[in-house]
């Protein structure tokens, strides 16, 4: 708009044959061609202290839209980071729905693992609804490739858009990639801002697990029905409005004090199952279909470590590994370390079961199996192993998790003592 | 006498059950689905009610098997129970010192260990048909031998073909191999038997620990040939009952029976007071009587466009499943 302003002024002094008074020079090089106008500057306007308006490095950059992976609960962080510490918009993409993962299968590799495909359906949905920059948080397996790969793919579709890859923090380091990220994202980031506001992100994630945690573990005790999911979706509500650590905090605290009071119809010993297995599966609700809603529907405690702020935030391989140094000498990838010392920590504790959640074609937790075999053996603990394809469905998955919890509810009856085995009435939904 | 009747609809057969009080089984009924669960269902509950005596009040109902839920919402059964329990359920019944149940049906395969009558530990096939019924009776054809003849033919062999078993692709290629090239029908007949054996070992009971005594069942257990293999290549000897095939039923049965009669007033309330159940006793004219029709609705209200399956008696919808949200349920008025 300023340089418009200028254009025209410029037209009107060039139209207006001017008064000799006023201050506008007219110099006309000796081997100049064209005559150039030289325009006075504006009279400046005393500014404000402090500065209101934020200086712009480029004012050639607009504000741009970035859009995350649907990821789980995890998207209010996401948006938190893309709007606090990127300082950009947020795309807040929709429900996944079944043209999600069609266009993601469409889009990809047979072979490749699940998640790959749903993040592919999630991009191209970005894309039409205007995304300009992706954010793939990459990862420790494969999927620290797959950000260079769906990128190539994106492409050769003919899309036009910016990748932000986590993965190339990892080799160019924090500041080789920060400069990235400045360069390539947003010039105009406050630093001093956005690493508190990175901190605040990592707060967040911590936060929304240990929700996630409560919400497990009681969630399928409630003596009102939805009445968790009601005080959960409220909850990510406030995460997605906070600005700040301190509205984080407040929003948590009022959240939990908001589930603490449902009241719920705990048995004394409730069937206790523990999810593990690989890192988007096992916790993304999309690509899982919903196995710990429908535990909870079951009247199940669940429990599951695995989580983005325990595999990344409080992540301590060494220590972990040291507590199933039985069973592990070393560290077989992304998650494994953390299945294996979950399942024996589920198991000491005396939980009735595991389950383990993983992709079709994830590696590091197919090596797993053998090592949770032998937890499952020395500890008696009956393991279901569950595999998600992108056809996987729902029936058949219900009929398992049906037959292990009709299992484990009649093993835990005749633990405590109980008459019958079939265990009069209770096993009818 | 209070009555109780179990009905296992499975892919290729249907079975049913009716048991009294003291859990013995006084009706069993075992025919071909043929494709059409309701009336399979029909035809089963007509059988057993012949095998009935004329005064029985049966109270209560209990559905499993693939097609549960479409029969369980036709005759308004009070359990409708997933297969695996079902089974687990019937077998440490009948067989309370079990420690491991073999499970060969027409589409899928299962393996339940038991400890102390209780299942501790089960698998069930996944993404692959290998060594069920289905692949053998495939092959059947193929061969031109009935399948139920199976058993007799492949016992008759002096030395069974080396038949991969690794999957049905590969498990069928080589087939076709070993008949070009002459093998004799008996022995490529015992070979395929114990494929579906080794199979089943290698993917189903793979990681577990297969202990004495050990049960087999299924329809697949029917053929002695498979039963043979697996004694050979466990080492044990592997008990069929002859109501083997019925154990699904029978399970659905006992838990029918230990939910208790049908009330008119209790959680079950909406199919007993309009269904065959209305009297508080199962009346078996009346689903004989009512035609059953399932129809598919797809859900507009977003992109998954869920398949919901609505379930009609009559004219009056008595179920309805499958929406995947709140935003698609349909209610049975």
């Amino acid at each position: 708009m300023p340089s418009l302003q200028k254009a025209k002024n410029m037209l009107e002094s060039l139209a207006q044959p001017r008064v000799e008074d006023t201050t506008v020079q007219v110099k006309v090089s000796d081997d100049a061609r064209t005559q150039v106008v030289y325009e006075p500057e504006e009279p400046r306007r005393a500014i404000p202290f402090p500065r209101l308006k934020k200086k712009l490095k480029r004012d050639r950059h607009k504000r741009t839209k970035v859009s995350v992976f649907r990821y789980a609960y995890y998207d209010p962080a996401f948006k938190f980071f893309v709007e606090q510490v990127l300082d950009c918009d947020y795309l807040q993409l929709p429900k996944a729905t079944k043209r999600t993962m069609d266009l993601g299968i469409q889009n990809s590799s047979d072979y490749v693992c699940t998640p790959f495909k749903h993040m592919m359906g999630d991009w191209i949905e970005a894309l039409e609804l205007g995304a300009d920059i992706l954010v793939q948080v990459g990862g420790p397996c494969r999927l620290g490739y797959y950000g260079e790969m769906q990128e190539q793919i994106l492409r050769d579709m003919g899309y036009e858009f910016t990748m932000l890859n986590f993965s190339h923090g990892i080799e160019q380091g924090y500041f080789g990639w920060g400069k990235e990220v400045l360069k390539m994202v947003n010039p105009d980031i406050d630093i001093p801002y956005g690493v508190k506001q990175l901190l605040a992100t990592g707060h967040m994630l911590s936060l929304l697990d240990q929700a996630r945690d409560f919400y497990m573990a009681n969630g399928g005790f409630e003596c009102e029905r939805g009445a968790f999911r009601h005080a959960w979706e409220d909850f990510l509500d406030a995460m997605r409005a906070a600005t700040d650590k301190a509205e984080i905090d407040s929003a948590y605290a009022r959240s939990m004090e908001e589930m603490r009071a449902i009241p719920l119809n705990k048995p004394a010993n409730p069937v206790r199952i523990g999810i593990i297995g690989e890192l988007y599966t096992a916790i993304d609700e999309n690509s899982n279909l919903g196995l710990d809603e429908k535990l909870m529907d079951m009247g199940v405690e669940v429990y599951r470590t695995l989580n983005f702020s325990n595999r990344y935030t409080h992540y301590n391989e060494a220590n972990l590994r040291r507590t199933i140094s039985e069973y592990a000498q070393y560290d077989m990838g992304p998650t494994s370390t953390m299945t294996l010392a979950a399942a024996k920590k589920y198991a000491q504790l005396g939980f009735d079961g595991l389950i383990h959640a993983k992709c079709a074609g994830c590696t590091p937790e197919i090596d797993c199996i053998p090592v949770l075999r032998r937890i499952s053996e020395d500890f008696h603990i009956p393991v279901l192993y569950l595999t998600y394809d992108t056809e996987t469905s729902d029936t058949g998955l219900m009929t398992r998790l049906e037959a292990f919890y009709d299992m484990l509810y009649m093993k835990n009856v005749s633990d405590a003592g109980g008459v019958t085995v079939r265990s009069s009435g209770s096993l009818r939904r | 006498m209070n009555y109780y009747l179990g009905i296992d609809i499975g892919s290729i057969s249907t079975k049913g059950v009716v048991i009294d009080d003291e859990h013995n089984i006084v009706a069993r009924s075992y025919l071909w689905t043929e494709g059409n669960p309701t009336q399979a269902a029909k035809r089963v509950m007509s059988e057993l009610s012949e095998q009935l005596p004329d005064n029985a009040r049966v109270v209560g109902a209990g559905t499993t098997g693939s097609a549960r839920r479409l029969v369980g919402a036709m005759i308004g059964a009070s359990v409708v129970k997933n297969e695996i329990t079902a089974h687990a359920v019937g077998t440490t019944c009948l067989h309370p010192d079990v420690r491991t149940i073999l499970e060969i049906g027409g589409q899928d395969s299962k393996i339940i260990c038991v400890d102390g009558g209780i299942a501790v530990d089960y698998a069930m096939n996944t993404l692959c048909a290998a060594g069920t019924g289905s692949f053998l009776s495939s092959q059947a054809h193929r061969l031109g031998v009935e399948v139920e003849e199976f058993g007799p033919i492949a016992l008759t062999s002096k030395k069974p073909a080396n038949i991969a078993a690794r999957c049905t692709v590969f498990a069928e290629s080589d087939l076709v191999h070993k008949i070009q090239v002459g093998y004799a029908r008996e022995d490529i007949i015992a070979g395929l038997c114990s494929a579906v054996a080794s199979n089943y070992l290698n993917n189903v009971g793979k990681g577990k620990k297969i202990e004495a005594p050990v049960v087999f069942q299924g329809g697949v257990s029917k053929n002695v040939g498979v039963v043979h293999a697996f004694e050979e290549q466990l080492g044990m000897p592997v008990a069929v009952d002859p109501d083997g095939h019925l154990m699904g039923a029978f399970g659905a049965a006992l838990l029918a029976a230990d939910a208790g009669p049908v009330s008119i007033d209790g959680a079950y309330a909406a199919p007993a007071a309009t269904g065959p159940f209305v009297s508080g006793c199962l009346d078996f004219d009346a689903v004989e009587d009512f035609s059953f029709t399932t129809r598919e609705v797809e859900c507009q209200k977003c992109a998954n466009h869920c398949e919901i399956i609505c379930v009609y008696r009559d004219r009056d919808l008595i179920d309805a499943w499958g929406n995947r949200c709140e935003r698609g349920e349909i209610k049975p008025s």
